[in-house]
């Protein structure tokens, strides 16, 4: 917060306070869930593909597809963490 | 059913969305009603907060110098309590033509037990059954029991008038120390299966250094080019294994969280039927991440215990 607010004085503007930085910090940390958002859709498409091919491969198909979505949103989910402890904790 | 019985019911459906539209906090800041009549703004905490010290004395919110029992602790030991209750009680007269109970209790463990056959083999599945059934059916119950409308309601308050501000009860999946357990647990498990199917040998998943050698010793540079890129994996396995532990702590916490934060948030904008939509979204997410870390718990292991690939690179 400090290297901004002298980064931004030195740069001849008006320095953020700790709280602004924090809260612009929060929203930039929400950001991330857009990758894991397209990652999950990349997924479901694969899936319906797969599906729509060869209905009878239902039990390999989406086991699979549902472990591999739990690992994406974990993704995502570590974005809403740092989100949350930047509210609580920072 | 017929429409005499439908209107009443969907008149006073109506009704209830309206009011509570109305009188929570949406219409409250739209309409500039003041604070909302029927629900008080959530506190939410990220940590959870000591109700009783052993030991030690309160102060502020903390626990100095003493162990503190937390309202996740006691959660975990209400959920543990009905577990043990469950089971205990559905089997205690086990019969060949099931009762009610259990035969809700062979539905689950028949259910699980396919699962985990099915991915690691029969020897395997039966090996690693009871501790996957055990975090399965912990995590299930510590999600689901946090439905229950007695958690956000009992506590103590700081001012007589004011709303509770200590919980008793919290879902014990929002304190990071159970996730963090857990995940313990299930790296603890995966190496020691690991280590009793292949001995001392497992390591040899991370010290890949044979090509390496190999290739030095007899100057090939292809080989040492080859061996080097051998090692640098045998790295990223070890390294991987490290940061499984990090992955499912926070999938499990960053689940309950977000869902006690958004049940607390619809409920006080719109005030009533529109959260029991999302009552039923945390009971699947309940259920889901139970699975979920039941399942990886159960890839991992079947990978530690998979019979090593035999690499022979002749060049």
């Amino acid at each position: 917060m400090e290297t901004l607010a002298i980064l931004a004085a030195t740069a001849g503007g008006t320095a953020i306070g700790a709280e602004a930085a924090k809260w612009l910090g929060v929203g930039l940390a929400g950001l991330g869930l857009a990758g894991a958002g397209i990652g999950l859709g990349i997924l479901g498409n694969g899936a319906m593909n797969a599906l729509g091919r060869n209905p009878d491969a239902r039990d390999a198909i989406v086991p699979n597809m549902v472990l591999a979505l739990a690992f994406t949103e974990a993704i995502g989910i570590y974005g809403l963490v740092t989100a949350i402890l930047l509210i609580f904790v920072a | 059913m017929s429409r005499a019985v439908v209107a009443p019911i969907a008149i006073l459906a109506g009704a209830l969305l309206l009011a509570g539209l109305i009188f929570g906090a949406i219409g409250s800041s739209l309409f500039g009603l003041g604070d909302p009549k029927l629900v008080t703004q959530p506190v939410l905490h990220l940590a959870p907060q000591p109700v009783a010290c052993i030991g030690g004395e309160f102060v502020g919110a903390v626990c100095e110098g003493g162990f503190a029992i937390t309202n996740t602790l006691i959660s975990a030991w209400l959920t543990t309590a009905v577990i043990l209750f469950f089971f205990i009680v559905g089997t205690r007269k086990a019969a060949l033509v099931p009762s009610r109970l259990q035969s809700i209790i062979e539905v689950l463990i028949e259910a699980i037990l396919g699962f985990v056959t099915s991915v690691a083999g029969e020897k395997n599945g039966r090996r690693f059954f009871p501790i996957l059934m055990t975090i399965f059916v912990f995590v299930a119950f510590n999600a689901w029991m946090a439905l229950l409308p007695i958690y956000p309601n009992v506590g103590f308050r700081a001012d007589p008038n004011g709303p509770v501000t200590t919980h008793l009860l919290r879902s014990a999946g929002t304190d990071v120390n159970l996730p963090l357990a857990l995940a313990i647990i299930s790296f603890f498990f995966v190496e020691i299966w690991g280590l009793k199917v292949h001995g001392i040998g497992y390591f040899r998943e991370f010290i890949r250094l044979g090509g390496l050698i190999k290739g030095i010793v007899k100057f090939k540079p292809g080989m040492i080019f080859y061996g080097a890129i051998n090692a640098a994996i045998g790295i990223l396995e070890a390294l991987s294994h490290m940061i499984r532990l990090l992955s499912f702590t926070f999938r499990l916490f960053g689940n309950m969280v977000a869902g006690e934060i958004v049940l607390f948030m619809v409920t006080f904008l719109v005030v009533f039927l529109v959260p029991v939509t999302f009552y039923f979204l945390e009971i699947l997410v309940g259920g889901v991440q139970a699975l979920i870390f039941t399942g990886l718990t159960l890839v991992f292991a079947v990978m530690a215990v998979a019979p090593h690939a035999e690499h022979e690179e002749e060049h």
